[in-house]
C-alpha cells in the first residue's frame, strides 16, 4: 500500500469514533507478542543469573560473605609447663598485655595508626615503623608491635580505641624462664612462628600467630608441650564493631613435661660455669638420665620473646664467646679423659695383662724420626697403670698406643658410646669423631699410620668427643657396662598432674667388662683424685673417681690469642654404688686439674648437700648476683583454662 | 438503585475475573511491606514505607474506581507534561535530582515517565490506529527529548533508560522499520566515533562505575564495592535464603542502600531462590496479564497506555535486578515494591491503577 495514500485518508483529530478495523487489532497483537517475548527473555534472563549466584556460586559467595563478616579469633593455648625433677618449675607461662595492629584492618593508613600509637607509646615513631614493617613481613597475620604492655600503656590505648581501628590489646599467656640463661642451652627458646615454618607446619594445626619451641627441649618435646588452640568467631559489621559470638572452641592447655633434670645441680653448674666458656653435663649412671646441662655463656631466652635489637643482635652474633652455641654438644679433643678408653682397650686386647706391671717414662718416647713428650718434661719414671692413670703419665699410654690396633681401640671407644650421638634427640648434637683405618681413608685417602695411634690413645689428633659423650662414655665405666641413652625428659602429666606417658630409661647396650679390669680402672680414677692430677676434686666422705683432661688447642691459634688449653674432668661418685656421673670441660680453661677438677667437686657437694668449699665472698657475690637475675614472680598467674572448666 | 446495584456485580465480575492478578498485586504489596521489616532496625523507614503504600492503595483505589479515562481532558497531559519539564529545568539548572519539599523529595523523572506515556498513548490513540506520518514522529521525539536534555545534566544513567525505554514504546506504537534501522546504526555509529571521547570527558565516578560493573572483585573496595556487596548478599542466600532478618549482609551493614536501590539483594539474601522465582513471578505474571489486557481493551488509548506502562515497570525491573546482579551496570533505579521511596510507591500505584481501570471497564463492557 502507498504510505502516502494512507495518511490522506487520515480522519480529523477531532472524530472521536474509533476506527474498526480488524487489520488493527492483529497488528496490535502482534506487537505486543513481541514485547511478552521481551518480557520473558527478561525474566528469563534474571532468573538465569539469580540462579547462577544463588545456586551454582553459592557456597562461593557463602565463603566470601563469612570471611567477610565473621572475625575468627584465634585462642592460644598455654603452653605446657616444665618442671624439674625437684619439683622446680623452669618454663612456665605469664599474662601479659600485648599490642597487636591487624595489617588488613589498617591498610592504607599504617602510619597514621602508627603516628598515633607512637604519641601514646612515647616511642619514636621510625622505630615502630621499622619494627611493624619488619613484623609484618617476616610473620603472617597479626603484628605484634609491643608485649608486655603496663597498665598505663593499656588503659592509654583502650579509652582511644575508637581511633584506633586495627589496634588490639589483648591479654596473652607468654612463655617465661624463671631462670633464665641457667636452663638457656638444656630447654632452649620458643619464638613466633615466621612465614616459612608456618607453610610447613599449617597442616599440623599451627596458626600463624602461635609459638614455636625452636631449640633444646622446648623444640624436643614440642608436641606434648604445645597445646591447641581454641577459636572463637564473632560477627563484624560493616564499620568494624563486633556483634554476637558465634562459635566458640576452647583451648586445650599443652601438657606439662617433667624432665630427669636436677634444679639444684643445674643451678650450681651454671653458678659454677658463669664468666667461662665451657659445659657440665651431669648424667646419673642407673638410668642415663640427665641431671644437668649447663653451657657457658648462654643467652636470656626471655630476648627471644622482647626481640634482640640490631645492635644486640649484631654483638651476640659476633661474639667471640658464642653465647648461642650448646658446648655440651660440641666436639672437641678429649685429651687425658680419653685414657681411660684406651686403658679399657689395652685390658680387653690382652695389651695390658697386669696392672702392675711398669713402663719407665722418661719425660719423652721417641717413635721413628719424631719424639712424642709425656706432659711432665722431667718424666714419672716407672710407672704402671695405676700410676699412669693418676698421674696421666702419656709415655704408658704412647707405649699401649702402640700395641693397640686403631681399629680395635675404635671399636672399644663406640662401645662406650663415643662417636654416635648420645640420645639426648637434640638437633644440633654433634657425633664428634673416633677415628679408624676405613675414616682416614675416607676423610683423607690415606693409609693409617703407627704414629697417630700414638696420639690418638692420649686423646690427641683426630679423635673429638662432646663433654655429653665423655659423661656417657664414664657413665658405662661407672655402672659396669650398661650404656644407657641419655634422656632428658621423665613424664608428660596434665594439668591436673596426672601421668600421661613416662618415659622408660633405654638401654641401648650392655658392654661386657671384665669385673677385675673394671676394678683396676676404678681403683685408677680413685688415685686420680686421692693422689693424681685431680686432687681439687676431692670431698671429704664421698668416694670419686676422676680423670682430668688438657685438650691441646691449635698450637698456632693459641699462639695469636695467647689462649690455654681446654680442661677437662670427667668423674663420676657415691660411696656404696656410684650416684652421678659428670663432665666438665672449661675451655680455654688451663690444666683440668686445676680448672675443671674443682667445679666437679662442688657439683658433688651440691648434689650431695655437703658445705661447699667456694671462697665465702665469692659465693656471696654470686649469690647477690642471681638474686637480680631472677625475676620476680610472675604478675598475673591465671589458671589453666582447662582447671577453671572443670572447677 | 440499579446502577449501584449494577457497579458492585461489575466489582465482583472485576474480582473475578482478574483473580490472579488481584492476588499478585496483594502479594506483591504484601512482599514490599515485609522486606522493609526483613531489613531490621529502623522502625521509621518501615512505619513511612507502610505510610506510602496506604496513600499510594488509595490512590490506586481512587484511579481504578472513579476515573474514566475518557472524560480526563487531555490538556491535564499537556500541563503536566510542561510543569515536569519546567521543573526538570529548574533542577537542571541547580544540577540537583531531588526537589525537596519539606519532608518529602520527589524526583520528577519518576512522574515523567507516566506523564509520557500517557501524553503519547493520547496522541496515538487520536490517530485512530491508522500509521503516524514522520511529522508526528518528529513531535514525539522532540516531546522526548526536551525534559530528558535537562535530565543528562543531573542523571545521566536515568536519562539514557528512559530514552531507551521510550525507543521500544515507539517500536511497538508503530515506529516505521527504516526509521528504527536508520536510529540504531546512526547511534551506534556515533557513540562508536564518540566513544573514545566521551570516555576521556566522563568523570572519574562514572569511569568508575564501568570498572566496578566490568571487575567488582578488583574494585572492591572502591568502584566496585555495592556490586560486589550486592553480589555476595544475593549469592549466599543460596537456595532456600538465610530466613527472615537473618541476612549477615542486611543485617551487620554491609549492603549500601539497601533500603532503596539494593533492596532486592536484601529480599534475594534472606529468602533466597526461591524467594527471586516468588517475586519474579507474581511481578512477571502482573506484567504479563497486563499484554494480555492491551490485547483484549478495545480502547486504543488504553491499549497504547497498558503497553507504555508494562515498559516502564519492566525496565525497572531490569536495570533494577540486572544491575543488583552484575548482569547491568548499577544504575540507581529503584525496585517497584521491592525499593522504600515515596515517589516510586505512589508511581507505582499509580501505573498499576491504569492498568486495573482498564481491566475493569474490559468487564463494564463485556
Amino acid at each position: 500500500m502507498n504510505p502516502k495514500k494512507r495518511y490522506n485518508r487520515r480522519p480529523k483529530l477531532e472524530d472521536n469514533r474509533y476506527a474498526d478495523t480488524t487489520e488493527l487489532e492483529i497488528i496490535w497483537k502482534r506487537r505486543v507478542f513481541y514485547v511478552q517475548i521481551l518480557l520473558f527473555v527478561i525474566l528469563f534472563l534474571l532468573i538465569g543469573r539469580a540462579f547462577k549466584l544463588q545456586i551454582l556460586k553459592h557456597s562461593y559467595y557463602s565463603k566470601k560473605a563469612k570471611e567477610r563478616a565473621v572475625a575468627t579469633y584465634i585462642i592460644r593455648a598455654p603452653r605446657g609447663e616444665i618442671i624439674t625433677s625437684d619439683g622446680v618449675v623452669v618454663a612456665t607461662n605469664r599474662a601479659v598485655f600485648q599490642l597487636y595492629l591487624d595489617p588488613e584492618s589498617i591498610e592504607g593508613e599504617e602510619e597514621e595508626v602508627l603516628v598515633k600509637l607512637s604519641k601514646i607509646l612515647r616511642e619514636d615513631f621510625g622505630q615502630l615503623k621499622e619494627r611493624y614493617y619488619f613484623a609484618k613481613k617476616r610473620y603472617f597475620g597479626r603484628v605484634l608491635l609491643k608485649r608486655d604492655l603496663s597498665w598505663d600503656e593499656v588503659s592509654k590505648i583502650l579509652v582511644r580505641q575508637y581511633y584506633l581501628p586495627g589496634v588490639i590489646v589483648e591479654v596473652e599467656s607468654e612463655r617465661y624462664y624463671p631462670y633464665g640463661e641457667a636452663f638457656f642451652h638444656l630447654l632452649g627458646y620458643v619464638a613466633r612462628i615466621d612465614r616459612s615454618e608456618y607453610q610447613k607446619l599449617k597442616s599440623m594445626g599451627y596458626s600463624p600467630e602461635d609459638y614455636l619451641g625452636k631449640s633444646g627441649v622446648e623444640r624436643l618435646f614440642e608436641e606434648y608441650l604445645r597445646g591447641e588452640n581454641g577459636r572463637i568467631e564473632v560477627e563484624r559489621d560493616a564499620k568494624g564493631r563486633l556483634g554476637k559470638v558465634l562459635d566458640r572452641v576452647p583451648p586445650k592447655a599443652g601438657k606439662d613435661l617433667v624432665i630427669n633434670v636436677n634444679h639444684k645441680l643445674q643451678m650450681t653448674a651454671y653458678e659454677l660455669l658463669k664468666d667461662k666458656r665451657g659445659a657440665i653435663v651431669a648424667l646419673s649412671p642407673k638410668d642415663g638420665s640427665l641431671l644437668a646441662l649447663v653451657s657457658s655463656p648462654a643467652v636470656d631466652p626471655k630476648k627471644y620473646l622482647t626481640g634482640f635489637s640490631p645492635e644486640e643482635w649484631k654483638v651476640l652474633m659476633s661474639d667471640p664467646k658464642k653465647p648461642f652455641l650448646n658446648r655440651a654438644i660440641q666436639p672437641y679433643p678429649p685429651g687425658s679423659t680419653f685414657k681411660l678408653v684406651t686403658a679399657l682397650a689395652g685390658l680387653q686386647s690382652g695389651a695390658i695383662r697386669d696392672p702392675k706391671s711398669s713402663v719407665f717414662c722418661s719425660g719423652s718416647f721417641p717413635f721413628g724420626q719424631k719424639i712424642f713428650r709425656c706432659w711432665e718434661r722431667k718424666g714419672h719414671g716407672s710407672v704402671d697403670l695405676f700410676k699412669a692413670i693418676a698421674q696421666s703419665c702419656d709415655v704408658y699410654f704412647y707405649n699401649l698406643g702402640l700395641k693397640l690396633d686403631i681399629n680395635f681401640l675404635a671399636k672399644v671407644a663406640r662401645s662406650l658410646g663415643l662417636g654416635y650421638p648420645t640420645g639426648l634427640g637434640f638437633p644440633d648434637e654433634k657425633p664428634g669423631i673416633i677415628p679408624d683405618r676405613a675414616w682416614k681413608k675416607k676423610r683423607f685417602k690415606e693409609d693409617w699410620y703407627t704414629g697417630e695411634s700414638i696420639v690418638v690413645s692420649i686423646g690427641q689428633g683426630y679423635v673429638t668427643t662432646t663433654p655429653i659423650q665423655m659423661a656417657k662414655a664414664y657413665l658405662v665405666l661407672a655402672n659396669g657396662g650398661y650404656r644407657y641413652q641419655v634422656s632428658v625428659a621423665r613424664e608428660v602429666r596434665d594439668k591436673n598432674g596426672r601421668v600421661l606417658k613416662r618415659f622408660e630409661p633405654i638401654l641401648e647396650g650392655r658392654v661386657s667388662i671384665n669385673p677385675q679390669h673394671l676394678s683396676w680402672l676404678h681403683e685408677g680414677l680413685k688415685q686420680v683424685v686421692e693422689i693424681g692430677t685431680g686432687k681439687s676434686a676431692r670431698v671429704p666422705g664421698l668416694q670419686v673417681y676422676g680423670k682430668t683432661g688438657t685438650a691441646q688447642v691449635v698450637a698456632l691459634e693459641r699462639k695469636r690469642a695467647n689462649l690455654e688449653h681446654h680442661a677437662w674432668f670427667v668423674s663420676f661418685a657415691g660411696n656404696s654404688s656410684i650416684d652421678i656421673v659428670t663432665s666438665v670441660l672449661v675451655e680455654h680453661g688451663g690444666h683440668g686439674g686445676q680448672a675443671a677438677a674443682p667445679l666437679a667437686g662442688e657439683l658433688y657437694r651440691a648434689y650431695y648437700g655437703l658445705p661447699s668449699q667456694r671462697k665465702p665472698k665469692e659465693k656471696e657475690g654470686a649469690e647477690e648476683e642471681t638474686l637480680e637475675e631472677r625475676p620476680l614472680e610472675p604478675l598475673l598467674n591465671l589458671p589453666p583454662v582447662e582447671e577453671r572448666g572443670a572447677q | 438503585m440499579i446502577e449501584q446495584k449494577e457497579g458492585l456485580n461489575t466489582i465482583v465480575h472485576f474480582i473475578k475475573d482478574n483473580l490472579f492478578a488481584w492476588v499478585a498485586l496483594f502479594g506483591l504489596i504484601f512482599i514490599g511491606i515485609l522486606n522493609q521489616f526483613n531489613m531490621g532496625e529502623n522502625t521509621t523507614h518501615i512505619f513511612k514505607n507502610i505510610a506510602w503504600h496506604v496513600i499510594g492503595f488509595l490512590i490506586f483505589l481512587i484511579c481504578v474506581f472513579k476515573v474514566d479515562f475518557n472524560k480526563v481532558s487531555p490538556q491535564i497531559y499537556l500541563f503536566s507534561y510542561l510543569f515536569l519539564t519546567l521543573l526538570m529545568f529548574i533542577l537542571a539548572v541547580f544540577k540537583k535530582r531531588w526537589l525537596v519539599i519539606g519532608p518529602l523529595s520527589l524526583q520528577p523523572s519518576e512522574f515523567l515517565k507516566i506523564v509520557l506515556v500517557l501524553l503519547f498513548s493520547y496522541m496515538v490513540s487520536k490517530r485512530r490506529g491508522l500509521p503516524l506520518s514522520p511529522k508526528d514522529w518528529l513531535i514525539f521525539f522532540i516531546i522526548l527529548i526536551i525534559p530528558l536534555l535537562f535530565l543528562v545534566v543531573v542523571d545521566l544513567d536515568y536519562a539514557f533508560i528512559i530514552g531507551g525505554m521510550f525507543f521500544v514504546f515507539f517500536m511497538v506504537l508503530g515506529l516505521p522499520k527504516r526509521f528504527v534501522v536508520g536510529m540504531t546504526v546512526g547511534v551506534l555509529i556515533f557513540s562508536a566515533l564518540l566513544a573514545p571521547i566521551a570516555w576521556q570527558k566522563l568523570k572519574p565516578h562514572q569511569k568508575g562505575r564501568i570498572y566496578g560493573y566490568l571487575a567488582p572483585e578488583k574494585y572492591y573496595k572502591t568502584w566496585g564495592y555495592q556490586l560486589y556487596q550486592s553480589l555476595i548478599a544475593i549469592g549466599s542466600g543460596g537456595f532456600a535464603g538465610q530466613g527472615f532478618r537473618q541476612g549477615w549482609s542486611t543485617r551487620l551493614n554491609y549492603l549500601p542502600a539497601k533500603h532503596t536501590d539494593l533492596a532486592f539483594a536484601v529480599w534475594a539474601e534472606a529468602f533466597g531462590f526461591i524467594g527471586v522465582l516468588f517475586f519474579l513471578s507474581l511481578y512477571g505474571y502482573l506484567l504479563y496479564w497486563g499484554l494480555t489486557l492491551s490485547q483484549q481493551v478495545k480502547d486504543l488509548f488504553g491499549k497504547y497506555l497498558i503497553v507504555g506502562i508494562v515498559l516502564i515497570l519492566l525496565w525497572q525491573l531490569f536495570f533494577n535486578f540486572g544491575g543488583a546482579m552484575g548482569l547491568l551496570p548499577m544504575t540507581s533505579i529503584p525496585q517497584p515494591f521491592l525499593s522504600y521511596g515515596g515517589s516510586i510507591t505512589i508511581t507505582t500505584y499509580l501505573m498499576l491503577s491504569f492498568l486495573f481501570n482498564f481491566a475493569k471497564r474490559k468487564s463494564l463492557f463485556k
